[in-house]
């Protein structure tokens, strides 16, 4: 197996809590972060082993929500890692919480991509997420960020919340488009059931009306010049998410923090969602390990998240196996659901939005 | 005993009257049980029996009492309390000499009331009149009277009052059969002849015969000849039911009791057919033998397709003990492997189904039940007809006929205009109507078979908020404008949803399933048509739209383990569909649309 050179590590605090949030995350509390840093740190020193990185994602919760004071200490431990000179270093961030200090000790410290959460500029679609973003707040703030350095800017659209007309989507896509962002992650509104919207048993919108917005977004951002590369990403060439990329290539990473989850030496691995566990030192709540058929399987469920899919060349190189005698594929191809070109499979972009479909025809 | 101090009788009444209750009591004032054998319902030997209050399997019981000094047997013979067994009725009714006509003293008279009086009055059967339940608190003696001398034409002073619960009355119903019912016939003839009037399967002793000897004598190791079914066996085993039962040698003309001659076969012992003695048989038949026909025919198919086989044992069981029960093999592109099931009516079908579920275990489909069509062909030829897939091409055919039934539906009169309206749209054909007394009418339609058998009984409660008893007989066949009509999934027919219909029907029927399958069905990766078609003419169509969306739209690091979990159970799903041609089916949908098409 290849080196690790991945790493997320998870901040669960959060200054408040959206609706439809189905992550680990707490409600800030100065108190818990000391603490926090420290099994962090615990963590990270019994796990690593010292390898050069090549992208570190800092998630959450909101990241962004940490003091000055608290942001400096989280980076004297990521600062240990072993970076490589291309690296790519992602913090999560809420647009409001984007200050010139806090912009600049992030440049400072390595980080070089910021994923802005800015979901909506529509009053609606914010109150129903328990939202807040501002138009011209944003583009001040964006453009700050561009002149302190930061040169790869990805943004969050969410869609398909209840009440929402493609007129308010295709608005929200042209004011994020404005901000010109060098990626773009949209996200469908999923009802997951212990969200508050979930709670409130809120019914997900029309599937037709559903993939219309879909639809939608995927011709808007193609025509404004993004490449559509993930199912739900899209990007100006070149700035792909490496790091999400890992994942999609079913490729093993660390995963540090609470709630976080992580794919080491064939293993993959949950840690704790319970922030008292993990101020325990409990860090895993579940493992298991990969064997060769469920790593072939999850290449395939992966791997068929990317426009452009999985090469077959890759696939043998890995398993040692024909991918075309591991899963049906022929009848699939043959009635134009998954497509075969340059040695490589994937799926019909008409069928992208039924992809389970696909999947559990293959597994 | 003497054939003078013998006394054959059966109690009939119309269903909850009280007849097992009343049954019971005339055991225990015969002693024929002690207090600690008595156990409610004696007769009625099957849970479903006792659980539904109606009886399914006859029993007949022997039981001896002293009047004036002389001691007789009291045979009372058991009759099924469903029009589904009206042959079998008649059958145990023709074994008996006299019946007691009970009626409840607050409900009066109703439809089976009077469908069972007349299967009596055909077999020239000695009537008393018996109002019963008169300890209940809403009990109307002068009102159910009148109805009895009325409508039926009884005298006043014939009717004997009695309680089932309490046992008032019941001795003197006993003096009343012993000096009112007639003695058994002097036999005609010297030859033996005993009448079967029921049978059922033990695992011991093979078919065991209940019979009425009308001449002659059946002894034990006799060597016997059934006549309808030209077979000949010998008697290994001779008794009566007291109810417990008691080994005899031998059973006399005007008797009644059970026979045992290892007969496997359950077939092999009509209900109706005679006995003789294979040395010196007898020249005739006792009259009124018919073969057993079943009325409605079902296909059952296990709804787990691997469980045929346990379907077939079970219905090999169930059939050891029921001569009427027919079924053969039939396949379904949509169901699978099941049987083409014959049954006397849908109560039979209904007993049948739940025995399957209940005693062995079994989910099954039922498709909708469907009646016996008459089918000529242009050339002549005539066919019978049991399931829409059998049906000829329309072009063959020059007409289809159709089984008929002609009601007892006893209502209040505020009922009658409901009652009519019913049975108009259920293509009835008005016959008459007669008044009970100031409140109730009895109304005589006569409707074809199988809208009785589509969702009648459920609209009558409703029309008549449970207020109608209802009863019919089948009174032949009539030409009807019918045809069969298909439900097409993506232009492919379901053969399992193919029916036949009167072609005014066909237009609402079919829009109402389409409708139905477009609410049950999932969607599919493409676009599917769902249509209700006459031949080649399509009536009705729903289209379900594509499946637009399934799919995890974000899915990071952890998320693999979910997605994966959710895939499997999206596939676990997959594994309870049915493939027709390339839809997806999931196999509950036939159940849906097969129980309640609207």
């Amino acid at each position: 197996m290849e080196k690790i050179k991945s790493v997320y590590i998870h901040i669960p605090f959060c200054n408040s809590i959206c609706t439809y949030c189905d992550f680990c995350k707490v409600v800030y509390n100065n108190d818990w972060i000391k603490p926090y840093f420290k099994r962090l740190q615990e963590e990270i020193d019994n796990a690593y082993m010292g390898e050069e990185l090549d992208t570190i994602y800092v998630g959450g919760g909101t990241p962004s929500c940490l003091t000055i004071e608290e942001l400096e200490m989280f980076f004297s431990i990521v600062n240990k890692f072993n970076k490589s000179k291309n690296i790519e270093f992602t913090f999560e961030c809420n647009i409001n919480d984007l200050e010139e200090d806090k912009l600049k000790l992030l440049y400072r410290n390595g980080v070089n991509r910021l994923s802005i959460g800015i979901e909506s500029f529509n009053a609606d679609k914010l109150k129903f997420m328990n939202r807040t973003c501002d138009f011209k707040d944003a583009k001040e703030r964006i453009s700050l960020a561009r002149k302190i350095g930061f040169k790869n800017i990805n943004l969050d659209l969410m869609y398909a919340i209840p009440g929402e007309t493609i007129k308010v989507l295709t608005k929200d896509l042209k004011e994020i488009l404005k901000l010109k962002p060098d990626h773009i992650s949209t996200y469908s509104l999923i009802i997951e059931k212990n969200t508050l919207v979930g709670l409130n048993k809120v019914k997900p919108i029309e599937e037709e009306h559903d993939f219309k917005m879909y639809d939608t977004i995927c011709k808007t951002l193609k025509k404004a010049g993004y490449i559509h590369y993930e199912i739900s990403n899209f990007a100006k060439k070149g700035k792909e998410s490496h790091h999400n990329l890992t994942y999609w290539n079913n490729e093993e990473y660390y995963g540090f923090g609470c709630g976080a989850s992580g794919y080491v030496a064939a293993i993959r691995y949950e840690n704790t969602k319970s922030l008292t566990e993990y101020l325990k030192g409990n860090f895993i709540s579940s493992k298991s390990l990969m064997g060769k058929v469920d790593n072939m399987e999850n290449e395939l469920i992966l791997g068929l998240r990317k426009l452009d899919g999985i090469s077959l060349q890759d696939f043998f190189d890995k398993y040692e196996e024909n991918m075309q005698n591991i899963f049906p594929l022929k009848p699939l191809i043959k009635s134009g659901e998954l497509i075969y070109k340059n040695n490589r499979i994937y799926i019909n972009p008409k069928k992208l939005y039924v992809m389970n479909e696909i999947l559990i025809k293959l597994i | 005993m003497k054939r003078e101090n013998i006394r054959n009788f059966s109690i009939i009444a119309h269903i909850d009257h009280g007849k097992s209750t009343l049954a019971d009591r005339i055991l225990e004032y015969t002693h024929a049980l002690d207090k600690r054998e008595m156990k409610d319902q004696i007769l009625d030997n099957m849970d479903l029996e006792r659980e539904r209050g109606i009886t399914i399997k006859l029993n007949a019981v022997c039981l001896h009492t002293t009047y004036q000094n002389e001691e007789y047997m009291l045979n009372l013979i058991d009759t099924p309390g469903h029009v589904d067994f009206s042959y079998e009725v008649s059958r145990s009714l023709a074994a008996c000499e006299g019946a007691i006509l009970v009626v409840d003293a607050a409900q009066g008279i109703e439809a089976q009331t009077i469908a069972n009086l007349y299967l009596a009055l055909d077999q020239d059967l000695t009537i008393i009149p018996v109002i019963n339940k008169i300890d209940l608190p809403n009990a109307d003696i002068p009102r159910v009277t009148e109805e009895l001398v009325n409508v039926f034409g009884f005298s006043k002073d014939e009717i004997v009052l009695c309680s089932g619960k309490t046992g008032e009355g019941v001795p003197e119903l006993i003096e009343e059969i012993i000096k009112r019912i007639p003695c058994p016939k002097a036999p005609e003839t010297t030859k033996t002849k005993a009448l079967i009037f029921d049978s059922r399967y033990d695992a011991y002793k093979g078919v065991v015969a209940l019979v009425k000897v009308e001449s002659g004598s059946l002894k034990l190791k006799d060597k016997i000849h059934l006549m309808a079914s030209s077979t000949d066996f010998e008697i290994t085993e001779l008794g009566v039911n007291t109810p417990h039962e008691l080994k005899k040698d031998i059973i006399n003309a005007g008797e009644v009791g059970y026979v045992c001659a290892s007969i496997k076969e359950i077939n092999k012992v009509a209900v109706g057919d005679t006995i003789t003695l294979s040395s010196d048989a007898a020249s005739t038949p006792i009259k009124g033998y018919k073969p057993m026909k079943p009325m409605v025919y079902s296909g059952i198919f296990p709804v787990e397709p691997n469980r045929f086989e346990d379907l077939k044992e079970a219905l090999e069981k169930l059939k050891l003990n029921d001569a009427a029960l027919s079924f053969e093999a039939e396949t379904s592109d949509a169901l699978g492997f099941g049987f083409r099931t014959g049954f006397l009516g849908l109560l039979h079908m209904d007993v049948i189904m739940s025995r399957i579920e209940r005693e062995f275990a079994l989910d099954v489909i039922a498709t909708s039940p469907s009646v016996v069509y008459e089918v000529t062909l242009s050339n002549g030829e005539i066919l019978k007809i049991d399931s829409p897939n059998k049906m000829p091409e329309r072009s063959l055919i020059s007409c289809i006929k159709e089984p008929f039934i002609s009601t007892n539906i006893i209502v209040p009169s505020e009922f009658i205009g409901s009652i009519m309206e019913l049975c108009q749209d259920k293509r009835g054909i008005y016959q008459k109507m007669e008044y009970i007394d100031a409140t109730r009418v009895n109304i005589h339609y006569e409707i074809p078979l199988s809208e009785i058998v589509y969702d009648f009984f459920d609209k009558l409660k409703s029309y008549t908020k449970g207020y109608a008893s209802f009863d019919y007989e089948l009174c032949g066949y009539k030409e009807s404008n019918l045809v069969k009509m298909d439900i097409l999934l993506n232009g492919k027919p379901v053969d399992a949803l193919s029916l036949i219909v009167h072609k005014d029907f066909a237009y609402p029927r079919g829009r109402a399933i389409v409708k139905k399958l477009k609410e049950l069905l999932p969607r599919q990766m493409f676009e599917l048509p769902v249509q209700a078609s006459i031949g080649s003419k399509v009536i009705a169509r729903e289209t379900i739209s594509a499946m637009k969306k399934n799919v995890l739209a974000k899915c990071y690091g952890g998320d693999i383990t979910r997605k994966r979990k959710l895939l499997e159970k999206q596939k676990e799903g997959k594994k309870k569909m049915k493939m027709i041609g390339s839809v997806e089916v999931p196999s509950d949908v036939f159940l849906k649309v097969l129980s309640g098409e609207e």
